[in-house]
This record gives C-alpha cells, structure tokens and sequence, in this order.
C-alpha cells in the first residue's frame, strides 16, 4: 500500500485537511492509527466532529506522532488503497522542546519514505515573519528534497482568509514548476483538484 | 565543471535524524543534508548492491539537466550491448565507433559527461582502462618539425585504453597549412586506426567553432559518428547545480541568500555570461569563504550556523 504524505510547518492545517479529505471521501468513522515517536503504536475511532474536536489545534505543535487513516480511492474501475498520513509539523530552526524536536526528526524519517508528498503551506500566511506557519527555510527545503520524486504537489491552504491570493501568487512565483494547488481545508474547497493528483499517483 | 558528477559517500540518515532530536540540527538544514544523500531510501537502500556500471549511469542520470545527452548516452550503451549480443549469437555486426564530437560553451558538462562515459564502455567492456586525458592544442603541437608528431603520440600512449578528451579541438587548424596543429590532426586520425580497439577519441568545444572545423575538414566527418550537443543551462538549472554544490559541503543557502543568488545569475543570464556551470561554482567557493569570514571570531556557533549561507555572505558576486 502506498503511503500518502501530509507535511508542512506547523499550524498551516494538515491535520484539518487530513480529516476532511478523509470525510470529502467518504469516510464518516476515522480509524486513526498513531505511531508516536517513541515508538508505541496505537489507534482509536472518531466522528469526523470528536476529531476535529480532538487533533486539530487551536496552538502550533498540537500532533506529536504519525496519524494515519486508510482511504479508498477510485482508480479506472476498481478502487486504490492508500495510507493517508498526518505528520508533526516542522519549523525552521532547531525548537527549545526536546518532545517536539523528537517529533519532527519522525516527521523527517518519513518524509524519506513517502511514496507521495502533499506539503501543505498557509497562504495566508506566507508574507508574515512571525506566524509560526509563515513560508520558511524549511519550506524550500522540503521542496527541493521532494523534488527528486514523483509524486509531490504543494497545497495552498486556508484560501477562504484574507491576503490568501497573493500568498498564493508569491508561491507560484516561488516555486515554479511544482504543482500547486489551493485549497480551504476547512471548507473542503480545491479537495476534487487533489483528490485527482493522488489517483494520478497511486 | 568537472566536479558536477563527483559526489560524497552518503551521509548516515540515522544520523542527522539524531541531531535533530538532539538540537544540534535545524529541519532545513536536516533535509538538505538528506538530498546529499542522493535518492530517496526505496533507491538508496539498494545502493550497496550497485554494479560499476549502473552507478556510473546513475551519475549520469542525476547530472542537472542534460536531457538529450543523457538520452543519447543511454542509446549509445543500448546500441554497444545489442552489438554484443549480436555477435554472439554470429549475426551481423556494425564496427563500433565511438569517436565523438562535443559541441557547446564551456562550463555546460562535456568534461564530466565525457569521464562518465569512460566508465560506461570500460564496464561494457569497450575500452580496458576507461580514464580520461583532457588535453588542449598546447599538449598536443609542437615547435619543431617532428616535436609535434611526439608530442601527440605521447599523448596518445597515456589515454590508450581510455578517452583522450581534446579540448578547443578547432585550434589544430588553425594557423593554416604550415602549422603544426595539421600534423597532429594526422596523428591522431592514424591512432584512430591503429588502436580502433582500445581508445575512444572526443574532439570538444564551441559549437560554432566545431562546426567550421568540421566543415572544413571533411576527412574528420566520418570518422566521427556522434555529436553531442551541450546546451546551456537555463537559470533554475544553475541554482539546482549551486544547491546541490553546496549541499555536497553541507552548506545551504537561507531564503534571501537564494534570492540573491537568484538575481545574480539573472544579471549574468542578462549579460550572456549564461548557462555556466563555473561562474555558479565561483560565486558559491566565494560565499563560502567570506561565510568563514563573517563566522570567524565568533563563539558558540551552532552547527546551523556553520551550515547556511546568508544573503551577504553572496552580496559583491563571483569577483575576486
Ligand atoms: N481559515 C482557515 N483555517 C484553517 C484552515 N485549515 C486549518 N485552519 C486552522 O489552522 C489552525 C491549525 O490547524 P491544524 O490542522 O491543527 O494545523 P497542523 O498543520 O496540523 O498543525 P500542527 O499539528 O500543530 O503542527 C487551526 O486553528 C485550524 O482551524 C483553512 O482552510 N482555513
Ligand atoms: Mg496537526
């Protein structure tokens, strides 16, 4: 089974995405299994609302483990089974907390081993230095790295805020190239474009 | 550039997942260190088991840019196994001839192309020995009558078994009739015959020049089957070739730096100074050293802080 990557700074929605995507397909039981960096490994059934509740952060550094959930998706006539997979999120210099630290060297590990990349990034914030979720180093470090493989696309997120467009019009400029596709992970926006992107790969 | 298709033995993974753990290495410069280590594990993991052969087309293949002539490198090996594949099972054969003719600027790969090739057909079995001389007009032509036929065959003796890789090769004819350059032409058309089995002859530079040589010495048309031509390359080529440069010394350049680097390369892509790997080169050794600059005398460097290039570290370009 392929395994589907969802990495970015922390705070620009992946694990939002990563459940709604899951729910735009159909899935309304999230089986979530969670490998943390410790290396135990575990899993637990959500409602799409308990888990937005539950995973999605109000602050940055809210996931701490590799948070998979197996979807199907449609290719030709049969179907596709693929690993969706939420990560921690990244920053770009070396973090004071030695667990979020351990996450993101987890975080890094699989990035190595993905078989497909969606690197999520806040439009909305990609001209704001402080936001924890601002364009940064490691952005175009993952960009570089992912580069090198087939599967990789970026994902212009939370469309639906203000400044959101020419966020997006300096990652084209940024980036030319890669396919980058916007979307609104809260509000499933931009989701067909990306569901069509994974087929395309698996 | 030469050292485009060097690399370093890859760096441990575990290893720089560990110094992020530790906080000895920030993400950005944790992810390029993992692009020294060249493709990504489901590739790499293999590595180990590689032959000769396969490496040095992976060398080949991971070559920024170069689309054609990889293409054609890749035809060339096809078309040399088929041969002998051929001849095996006693059917017809077409002689192998493996002169080549390299056109482009200087700086866009022809070296490095050619040392891979080298590698190529001593694993196909082509050539015993596989190295390459580089020489120029100055290795090759003499000052008396008789110093240059030496010379060249001097020249000829220690790439045999290899490339004899001549650079500029349009300048043996000039200077007409009476030069010199004339009699090592001759020289190196005979060692062509004589040691058809064992030496590959590539005859490089600027293709406009090339092209006239070629044109005005029709003898040599034939003898060369396969041209190769080296464009130049385009500016996200350059900046791929510098971070790859950089990422194989552990440096990397920070957001603006590369930036900079970026609108210098423009500027010199304005002024026709494009598509060289060198001037890439030169401006990178040139940021390293003035980063040592700015770093020195300062305590308590954090390895992050060795590694990244800043924006000034590039500011004033590739001049000296
Ligand atoms: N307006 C808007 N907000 C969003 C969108 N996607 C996510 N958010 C908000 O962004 C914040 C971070 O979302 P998460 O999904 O937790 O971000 P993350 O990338 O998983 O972050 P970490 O796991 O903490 O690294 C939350 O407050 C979300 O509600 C979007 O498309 N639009
Ligand atoms: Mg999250």
């Amino acid at each position: 089974m392929k395994e589907c990557l969802i990495v970015g700074k922390t705070h620009a929605g992946k694990t939002m995405f990563a459940l709604n995507f899951a729910h735009y397909l159909g899935v309304t039981n999230l089986e979530i299994t969670f490998r943390h960096p410790s290396g135990l490994v575990g899993s637990k059934t959500y409602s799409i609302s308990a888990a937005r509740r539950e995973l999605v952060g109000a602050a940055p550094h809210t996931t701490r483990a590799l948070q998979s959930i197996t979807l199907d998706l449609p290719v030709g006539k049969g179907s596709k089974r693929c690993l969706f997979t939420d990560t921690s999120g990244l920053v770009d210099h070396i973090h004071a907390d030695v667990e979020i630290r351990r996450a993101i060297a987890q975080t890094l590990g699989a990035i190595r081993e993905a078989d497909l990349i969606l690197h999520l990034i806040d439009a909305a914030a990609v001209g704001l230095q402080d936001a924890p979720s601002a364009l940064g180093e490691v952005d175009y470090q993952v960009a570089q790295f992912a580069q090198m493989r087939t599967g990789y696309a970026m994902l212009a997120n939370k469309m639906d805020l203000p400044g959101a467009s020419v966020g997006l019009a300096r990652l084209r400029q940024e980036f030319p190239g890669h396919t980058i596709l916007p979307i609104s992970a809260l509000y499933k926006r931009g989701f067909r474009e990306v569901k069509a992107f994974v087929q395309r790969y698996l | 550039m030469a050292r485009r298709g060097e690399r370093r033995p890859p760096v441990q993974v575990e290893r720089i997942s560990m110094l992020v753990e530790k906080g000895e290495l920030a993400p950005p410069a944790a992810l390029a260190s993992f692009r020294q280590t060249g493709t990504p594990l489901a590739v790499s993991s293999t590595a180990g088991t590689d032959s000769p052969l396969e490496k040095a087309l992976a060398n080949l293949d991971r070559l920024v840019g170069l689309k054609e002539v990889k293409q054609l490198v890749h035809e060339i090996k096809a078309f040399i196994e088929i041969q002998q594949r051929r001849a095996q099972e006693g059917l017809a054969t077409e002689p192998l001839t493996l002169h080549m003719i390299f056109k482009g600027n200087p700086g866009t790969g022809k070296t490095t192309v050619a040392r891979i090739l080298g590698c190529i057909f001593k694993e196909l079995g082509v050539l015993s020995k596989g190295h390459l001389v580089e020489v120029e007009r100055a290795d090759l032509v003499g000052e008396y009558i008789g110093h240059t036929a030496q010379k060249t065959r001097e020249q000829i003796r220690k790439a045999l078994g290899g490339i004899l890789f001549v650079d500029e090769a349009y300048s043996l004819a000039r200077g007409g009739e009476k030069d010199f350059g004339k009699e090592s032409i001759d020289c190196l058309v005979k060692a062509m015959e004589d040691h058809r089995d064992d030496l590959v002859l590539i005859l490089a530079g600027y293709r406009e020049e090339m092209d006239y040589f070629l044109q005005t010495n029709p003898g040599l048309r034939s003898r060369f089957p396969i041209r190769i031509d080296f464009p130049d390359y385009t500016l996200d080529e350059l900046l791929e070739i510098a971070q790859i440069f950089l990422a194989e010394r552990d440096y990397y350049l920070s957001v603006s730096a590369r930036e900079e680097l970026m609108r210098q390369l423009q500027v010199a892509h304005n002024l026709r100074h494009s598509g060289n790997a060198r001037l890439v080169r030169n401006i990178i050794e040139r940021a390293i050293r003035r980063q040592a600059v700015r770093l020195s005398g300062q305590k308590n460097l954090s390895r992050d802080q060795l590694m990244i290039i800043e924006r000034v570290d590039l500011e004033g370009g590739a001049a000296a």
